[in-house]
C-alpha cells in the first residue's frame, strides 16, 4: 500500500549568482511499513526534501501525497493539523518540551488535538522505549540518547503512516545509536509504519529497507547499502560519510556525558 | 578586535533587536523617573508662580518696630527685606477719596518686587510724602491721570491732598471689593498711622532669606531676638511648602506622601530595567557557556555583561531623559495653550534638571547593579551547558507544566510564566508596581479636589449686588448687560425672606432663571428639575434633619397671609447662602423660578445682578457694564470684579490637574509599554522553542494562545498583588492627604481600579498581537536550525 507519492519535487534557494537549486524534481514513492533511509553530503538536499515532506518547508513545485492527499494543497492551519496526526518528526537535536516530563512530551501531539491518551498505549511506548521509570523527569534530567527515545516515543504516539527522521543519531555515541536504530527499526517492522531517515552514517542503512541518495538536488535509489559505497560515497572508518562538514559539532553531548563513547558526526 | 571586550560591539550588532528591547526598557524607565520628576518640578514652578503672583515671594514677615526692622536687615541670612504697612484694610475706617473707601498702603520700593502683582503700569514711585500711587480701578473711576492731583479724606477729618505719580494694578481683593489703593511713602505712611490707635494698623518688615538658608530655625532666632509674639510673626505658607521649608505639620504629612510617591517610582523604573536585563542574559547562557569554554574566566563574563550594559546605557539613558523632557514640554506647552495669561512663566523649553538627574541616577544605577546578578548567572554557566544541544531553556526548567488541569497549550503558557521564579517575581512585580503607582499617585487627584474647587461654571466675573438684599436692580439690566460686547451672559437672583408656617423659622428664597436651574441639575438630589423650571414647585436645598421631601408642600407666611408651596426637588446646596441676621446661622433655603417669585413678592427687580464674560473682554468692556449699572441704579449698589480670582482659582486647578493627570496617564502609558515589552522580550527569547512546537504540529492559534496564557498569569498575578499592596497604600496616603484635613472617609477606588485593570487588560492583548504576527510568519525550518 502506497503511503508516501513525491512527485517533481523543486525547491530554490536564493536568486541570480547565489541561486542554489535544493531539489530538482525529486520523484519517489514509499510503501507502509518500508524503512528508507537518504544519504549524502553535507548541503546535497537532504533535510530540504524532509522538511519539504513533512510539509515543515514549502517546494516551490512539485507535489507531495500522504495518504493520497496532496500536503500542498492544504491551507496553514490544516497542513499543520494534519503533520501533527499523520507524520512523527524526530529531530537530530530532539526539540523536546523542556517544560513537560517524559511522558508529557510523549503524549505532547495528542494533548495539542485536546485528545485524551489512550494510557496503555502510553505504557506500551514508555517500555519499548525503556523510560517507564523515568517518566516524571525533566528533559533536562535526561541523558543524550534517553532524550532522543523521548522524542521517538512523541513521534510514534500518533501512530503516525509516516515517521522522518533527520540525522536521529547525530548527537549520540554508539550505544544509543544503536538503541535508537532498533526503535526505528520496531516502527518500521512491528508498528507497520513507513520510516525516512536522513543519516551520515553508512553503517546505519544496513537496517534500512530502500536507500536514496540525494547528490546536488537530485535524489536516486541505490540497490542496496553496499551500492552507496561504490556510488563514490567513500566511508570513514566508523562508518561516517567522509567529505561533508560538521555543522552540529557545537550541539553534540560531549564524550562520556552519559559514560558512553562518543557516537557519529552531525549535520 | 583587539580585546576581548570588543566582542561587546559585534554581539550588539549581531543582536540587535534583542539588545534594542532591552534599550527600549531602559529608555522606559528613564523617561517615566525623569517625566514624574520633571512634572513634578514644572508643577513646583507653576505653582510657585501662582503663589508669587497671589501672595507674593516674600518668606517671612515680622511686625516690628522700625529700628527693629534696620537690625533686621543685618541679618547674615535675609537678603530683602521691604516695609509696608496698610491702613483701611477693611474698608471702614474712613480712608476715603471722593466717597469711597480706600487702602491705604505704604511700602518700599523693594516690596514691588515682593508682590508682582503689584506691578506699576506707569509712572513711578512716590518720593515724597505729598505724593501717591494710584490702583487702576482707581485711575479708571476718579478719570484721574499721573500728575493729577487727588484729596484723601481722613478720619481725623482732615482733607490731604496728593500728586499722582504712578500707577499700579489692582490686587484681586481691590478688585473684588471694588476698592481704591492707594499708595504713599513710608515717611508719609507712617506719618498717617501714628495718627492711628487702633490694633489692626501695623507695620510688617516682609523678608526675603538667601538661598539654602534654614528658614525655620532663622525664623527662629528672629523672634527670639527681637523677642517677637508667635502672632507677630508672619509665613507665606504656599512660598515655603513649595521650597520645602515649612514645618507645618500637615505639609510634613504632605511631604511624606511626596516622598513615598517618588520611592514607588524609582522602584517602578527599577523593576522595569531588572526584569528585562534578567530576560536578556538569562537568553544567553549558552552564549556565555562558549565564552567560559573557550577559556573566559568568571571575571571575564561578569565584565563582560557590565560593560554590555553600560553600553546600553550610553544610548538609552539619554534617549529616556530626552523623552521625559519633550512630554514635560508637551505638558508645559498644554497649560500656556490652557491658561496663556497664567503660565506665561513656565518656560516653553524648560529643563527639569532634577528630573534628569533622578531619570539618569535610577537608570544608570539600576542597571548596573541589576546587571550584576544576571552577570553572576553568566558566569556560573558550565562550559558543558554551550556544548550540549538544549543550553539555556532545558537547564532552566525545575518542575513541569500542569497538563492536567489547563488544556496544553494555556499550561505551557502558565509555565512559561512562573517557570523561572525570579523572572516572574520581576515581570509581574512590574506590572503590580504600575497598579500600585496608578492607585496611589489617584489619591493626589482626592486631594487636589478637596484643596482646589475648581470654578463652578456658574461662577460670575463681575457681580452687581446689593448689600442690603433689596430687589432692586432692574431684571431689564440684565438684558442690556448681556447685549454689550465682551458679556457671555447675565443672569439675577431675587432675594427673599419668609416664615416657615409649622416651625416659624426664616427661609431664605432665592429667584433663578432657567439657566441657573440647568446649573443646578448636577446638585439635584431627588425630584424634578423641568417641575421647577416651569413653576410647579420651588426646589429645597437640603439641610441636616429637614424632613422636606419631593412632592411635599409647605406653608409660608407672607406679610401675614399663608400660602403653599409644592417642593418640586431637593438640592445638594447651591452656591449662596444666606445667614440669619439674627443669629447667624445659614438659614433653610429654597429656589424658585422667576415667575413664583415675583407672585410671591410682587418684586421684579433683583438683589444680585452676575455677569460672565468673554474670554478676550477687555477693562474697557467692564467699565461699560459698571457704567451702566451706575446709570440704571446709580451708587446704591456694589460693584465687584472677580476675573483676578477667578483666573487664579482656574489657574491652580487647571496646572494640578494638567499635572496630576498626567501622572496617571504617564504611568498607565508605562505600564502599557511595559507589558508590550515584557512579553516582546518573552516570546523573542522562545521563539526556537516555539519553532519546534511548530514543527510537531503546534498550530499558531495554539501558540499564541500559549503566549496569551503566559502574558496573563504575569498579569493576574501583578493586578493581584499590585491591587493587595496599593490598596492599603492608597488608603494610607488618602488618610494623610485627605481624611486627616478634610474628614472624608476612605473608599474603594473603584473606578481607578477599573481604569488600570482595562489598560492592562488592553495592553495584554496588543502585546499578543505582536507576538502573533511573528509566530505566523515564522518559517519553522529557519526557526528550529537557527542557533
Amino acid at each position: 500500500m502506497e503511503i508516501l507519492k513525491v512527485e517533481k519535487l523543486c525547491k530554490v534557494y536564493g536568486t541570480g549568482e547565489a541561486r542554489v537549486e535544493a531539489l530538482k524534481h525529486v520523484s519517489f514513492s514509499m510503501q507502509k511499513g518500508e524503512f528508507g533511509a537518504v544519504v549524502g553530503v553535507s548541503g546535497s538536499g537532504k533535510s530540504t526534501l524532509l522538511n519539504c515532506i513533512g510539509g515543515l518547508d514549502e517546494a516551490d513545485s512539485g507535489k507531495v501525497f500522504l495518504n493520497g492527499r496532496n500536503i500542498f494543497e492544504m491551507g496553514e492551519n490544516e497542513r499543520t493539523i494534519f503533520r501533527r496526526q499523520n507524520i512523527g518528526f524526530i529531530f537530530q537535536s530532539f526539540h523536546l518540551i523542556p517544560e513537560l516530563t517524559v511522558e508529557q512530551n510523549i503524549i505532547f501531539p495528542l494533548l495539542l488535538d485536546y485528545r485524551k491518551p489512550d494510557q496503555n498505549r502510553v505504557e506500551e511506548i514508555l517500555k519499548v522505549l525503556g523510560l517507564a521509570n523515568r517518566r516524571k523527569h525533566l528533559p533536562g534530567q535526561l541523558s543524550g540518547g534517553q532524550q532522543q527515545r523521548v522524542a521517538i516515543g512523541r513521534a510514534l504516539i500518533t501512530r503516525p503512516a509516516l515517521v522522518l527522521a533527520d540525522e536521529p543519531t547525530g548527537n549520540l555515541d554508539s550505544q544509543s545509536s544503536r538503541d535508537v536504530m532498533e526503535l526505528l527499526c520496531k516502527a518500521s517492522r512491528y508498528y507497520q509504519q513507513t520510516v525516512l531517515m536522513i543519516t551520515h552514517n553508512m553503517n546505519l542503512t544496513v537496517s534500512a529497507d530502500r536507500v536514496f541518495c540525494v547528490a546536488d538536488g537530485e535524489l536516486t535509489e541505490l540497490v542496496s547499502p553496499s551500492h552507496a559505497k561504490d556510488s563514490g560515497l567513500s566511508e570513514s572508518q566508523d562508518g561516517e560519510l567522509a567529505g561533508f562538514e560538521s555543522q552540529g559539532g557545537q550541539d553534540k553531548e560531549p564524550a562520556g556525558i552519559d559514560g558512553r563513547e562518543k557516537g557519529g558526526a552531525a549535520e | 578586535m583587539k580585546h576581548y571586550l570588543d566582542l561587546i560591539k559585534i554581539s550588539a550588532k549581531q543582536h540587535r533587536k534583542q539588545n534594542r528591547m532591552t534599550r527600549l526598557c531602559i529608555v522606559l524607565a528613564v523617561a517615566l523617573v525623569s517625566t514624574i520628576f520633571g512634572m513634578a518640578d514644572m508643577e513646583m514652578r507653576s505653582q510657585m508662580i501662582q503663589a508669587v503672583r497671589s501672595d507674593g515671594s516674600w518668606h517671612a514677615g515680622f511686625v516690628m518696630e522700625e529700628e527693629q526692622g534696620e537690625l533686621l536687615k543685618e541679618r547674615p541670612e535675609v537678603e530683602h527685606t521691604a516695609r509696608y504697612g496698610v491702613l483701611n484694610y477693611r474698608l471702614s475706617d474712613g480712608y476715603q477719596i471722593e466717597g469711597v473707601e480706600t487702602v491705604i498702603c505704604g511700602f518700599d520700593k523693594e516690596f514691588l518686587e515682593m508682590f508682582p502683582a503689584a506691578e506699576m503700569t506707569e509712572g513711578e514711585l512716590p518720593r515724597t510724602r505729598d505724593e501717591a500711587v494710584l490702583n487702576e480701578s482707581a485711575k479708571t473711576r476718579l478719570k484721574v491721570q499721573v500728575g493729577s492731583t487727588i484729596e484723601l479724606l481722613i478720619p481725623q477729618g482732615e482733607a490731604k491732598r496728593y500728586h499722582i505719580t504712578g500707577i499700579v494694578k489692582d490686587t484681586a481683593l481691590e478688585a473684588e471689593h471694588d476698592a481704591f489703593g492707594m499708595f504713599l511713602n513710608m515717611e508719609e505712611f507712617s506719618f498717617l498711622r501714628s495718627m492711628e490707635d487702633g490694633p489692626n494698623q501695623e507695620e510688617l518688615f516682609y523678608v526675603q532669606f538667601r538661598p539654602f538658608c534654614n528658614i525655620q530655625k532663622a525664623i527662629r532666632e528672629i523672634s527670639i531676638q527681637f523677642g517677637l509674639k508667635p502672632e507677630q510673626v508672619r509665613q507665606n505658607a504656599k512660598v515655603l511648602m513649595l521650597m520645602f521649608q515649612s514645618r507645618d505639620p500637615y505639609l510634613m504629612q504632605f511631604y511624606c506622601v511626596a516622598a513615598i510617591l517618588a520611592v514607588l517610582v524609582m522602584l517602578a523604573g527599577i523593576f522595569m530595567i531588572t526584569a528585562s536585563m534578567n530576560t536578556n542574559i538569562a537568553r544567553r547562557t549558552e552564549f556565555f557557556g562558549m565564552m567560559r569554554c573557550l577559556g573566559a574566566t568568571r571575571k571575564q563574563v561578569v565584565r563582560f555583561v557590565r560593560r554590555e550594559a553600560a553600553s546600553w546605557c550610553r544610548t538609552a539613558i539619554p534617549a529616556g531623559a530626552a523623552a521625559g523632557i519633550v512630554v514635560v514640554w508637551m505638558l508645559c506647552w498644554m497649560l500656556r495653550f490652557l491658561s496663556p495669561g497664567l503660565f506665561e512663566g513656565l518656560p516653553v523649553f524648560g529643563v527639569s534638571f532634577p528630573g534628569i538627574a533622578a531619570g539618569i541616577a535610577v537608570g544608570f544605577s539600576t542597571v548596573l547593579l541589576a546587571a550584576r546578578s544576571p552577570a553572576k548567572k553568566a558566569a556560573k554557566v558550565s562550559p558543558l551547558t554551550a556544548v550540549s544541544g538544549n543550553a539555556g531553556t532545558i537547564q532552566a526548567v525545575k518542575r513541569a507544566a500542569h497538563t492536567r488541569i489547563f488544556k496544553v497549550d494555556t499550561a505551557l503558557g502558565i509555565h512559561h510564566a512562573s517557570g523561572s521564579k525570579k523572572n516572574f517575581f520581576l515581570v509581574a512585580g512590574s506590572f503590580a508596581f504600575s497598579i500600585i503607582l496608578f492607585l496611589s499617585f489617584s489619591t493626589a487627584i482626592d486631594f487636589m479636589h478637596q484643596a482646589i474647587t475648581p470654578l463652578r461654571p456658574s461662577a460670575p466675573d463681575i457681580s452687581i449686588y446689593r448689600e442690603d438684599t433689596a430687589n432692586q436692580i432692574p431684571a431689564e439690566l440684565a438684558g442690556q448687560i448681556e447685549g454689550y460686547p465682551g458679556v457671555k451672559r447675565a443672569f439675577g437672583r431675587g432675594y427673599a425672606e419668609f416664615t416657615d408656617a409649622e416651625s416659624g423659622r426664616k427661609i431664605s428664597v432665592i429667584s433663578y432663571d432657567e439657566q441657573q436651574f440647568r446649573w443646578a441639575k448636577k446638585s439635584l438630589i431627588e425630584g424634578d428639575l423641568e417641575d421647577a423650571i416651569s413653576g410647579k414647585g420651588v426646589l429645597s436645598v437640603y439641610r441636616e434633619g429637614s424632613m422636606r421631601t419631593a412632592g411635599s408642600r409647605t406653608q409660608i407666611f407672607i406679610d401675614g397671609k399663608s400660602r403653599e408651596l409644592s417642593v418640586a426637588g431637593i438640592l445638594g446646596d447651591v452656591p449662596y447662602m444666606y445667614s440669619s441676621k439674627n443669629t447667624g446661622d445659614a438659614m433653610e433655603t429654597m429656589i424658585c423660578p422667576e415667575e413664583i417669585f415675583r407672585e410671591l413678592t410682587g418684586e421684579t427687580g433683583y438683589t444680585v445682578l452676575d455677569v460672565q464674560l468673554q474670554k478676550d473682554a477687555s477693562d474697557a468692556q467692564v467699565q461699560a457694564i459698571r457704567k451702566a449699572m451706575e446709570q440704571a441704579c446709580g451708587h446704591s449698589v456694589s460693584f465687584s470684579d472677580k476675573r483676578i480670582g477667578n483666573r487664579e482659582a482656574r489657574g491652580a486647578s487647571y496646572s494640578m490637574s494638567v499635572f496630576l493627570y498626567g501622572f496617571l496617564a504617564v504611568i498607565a502609558m508605562i505600564a502599557f509599554f511595559n507589558i508590550i515589552n515584557c512579553i516582546s522580550m518573552s516570546v523573542s527569547a522562545r521563539m526556537r522553542e516555539y519553532g519546534a512546537m511548530r514543527a510537531i504540529g503546534m498550530t499558531v492559534r495554539q501558540v499564541v494562545r500559549m503566549v496569551f496564557g503566559e502574558t496573563m498569569t504575569y498579569t493576574a498575578f501583578g493586578v493581584f498583588c499590585g491591587c493587595a499592596a496599593g490598596l492599603p497604600l492608597n488608603k494610607m496616603l488618602f488618610e494623610s492627604l485627605v481624611t486627616s484635613r478634610w474628614g472624608e472617609a476612605w473608599n474603594l477606588p473603584g473606578w481607578e481600579i477599573l481604569v488600570i485593570v482595562a489598560v492592562m487588560l488592553c495592553s495584554v492583548c496588543l502585546s499578543v498581537m505582536g507576538p502573533a504576527k511573528r509566530i505566523k510568519k515564522m518559517t519553522v525550518v529557519d526557526t528550529i536550525t537557527r542557533e
